[in-house]
């Protein structure tokens, strides 16, 4: 129980690392320096909602990947004194 | 009995998380400025005020260890067991710190790091607390204790310095939301989920908090059991 409880946690915090990695990798391009010749300042706006969201998104599953990762050591601690 | 309160507050925990996370995210509205991104500080500043609360209890725990370690050993070992729980909790908090912060900097500054006070500061105390960790795990003989108390008495000096760097110096990081000068602070729309979210990551460091404790205490006993039977041996 206590191992399968500890390679879960392990396992889910694997996920949320690699999530967050995924996040920030598939964020739409940031416009370029001189965007402000292109385009207007509205599209701008509507342009960068996508990748701030991406970013939000990997900071909040990588805040989680650690915390997990953490607790799953401390399960492992756990198991290996019972021994 | 007591696992049953331990469970409750667990759940209390895990409710509290949920309920922080739909405030950050659904109720605190979008900044007017920043726009998404802005939803870091949910997570980034409790785990920073974490980090240091921890920081702060390795403090005391490190001074309480130096204070009884001849006169009342059981304390001592006790003491020791939280300025070591205290030191790996906040260090993990303030992992958490030093990657949110940056993912913010990417968007807001167009950088992931700047050589400013506020960051450099928390790097550095970052830096301490993990050299304090590898200290404990690599060293061994009667003085590891001793050394690490010393070590995390003049660590948590950087705790104050990291919370005034972006007062007394002139610094990219943000001027203080709390406590800063005339104009600062935050809408009371974001207020709510903010104090939500401080709450909720409060309790959690607590519980991994006490759960380390405990380990650490376990280990303690394991340990005198082990060099007790070498003795008879």
């Amino acid at each position: 129980m206590k191992k399968t409880l500890t390679t879960l946690l392990a396992l889910a915090s694997a996920a949320l690392a690699a999530g967050a990695i995924y996040s920030m990798v598939s964020a739409p391009a940031e416009p370029s320096p001189d965007w402000r010749m292109h385009i207007t300042n509205q599209q701008h706006a509507l342009l960068i909602v996508p990748i701030d969201h991406a970013y939000r998104v990997s900071a909040y599953l990588i805040t989680w990947a650690i915390q997990l990762g953490y607790v799953a050591w401390l399960a492992y601690r756990w198991k290996t004194q019972d021994k | 009995m007591k696992r049953f309160a331990i469970g409750l507050y667990a759940a209390a925990v895990v409710a509290l998380l949920a309920w922080g996370f739909y405030q950050a995210i659904y109720v605190a509205p979008t900044d007017a400025m920043q726009g998404d991104i802005f939803r870091i500080i949910f997570y980034h500043v409790p785990s920073a005020s974490v980090a240091f609360l921890f920081f702060g209890i390795s403090l005391a725990g490190s001074i309480g260890y130096l204070a009884w370690r001849r006169s009342r050993p059981d304390w001592a070992q006790s003491a020791d067991a939280w300025a070591l729980a205290g030191a790996e909790v906040g260090v993990v908090f303030c992992t958490v710190v030093l990657i949110t912060g940056p993912i913010w900097g990417r968007r807001a500054w167009g950088i992931w790091w700047v050589w400013d006070a506020r960051l450099t500061t928390t790097l550095v105390l970052w830096l301490i607390y993990v050299s304090y960790l590898l200290l404990r795990r690599f060293s061994a003989g009667p003085q590891v204790q001793t050394l690490a108390a010393v070590l995390g008495i003049f660590g948590a000096l950087d705790v104050p310095i990291v919370y005034m760097s972006n007062r007394w110096w002139r610094t990219q990081h943000p001027a203080p939301v709390f406590g800063g000068d005339e104009g600062s602070g935050m809408d009371k729309s974001m207020l709510g989920p903010f104090m939500w979210n401080m709450l909720a990551w409060m309790a959690w460091g607590i519980l991994i908090l006490g759960i380390r404790y405990v380990v650490e205490r376990r280990n303690q006993v394991k340990t005198a059991r082990e060099a007790e039977k070498a003795l008879i041996a």
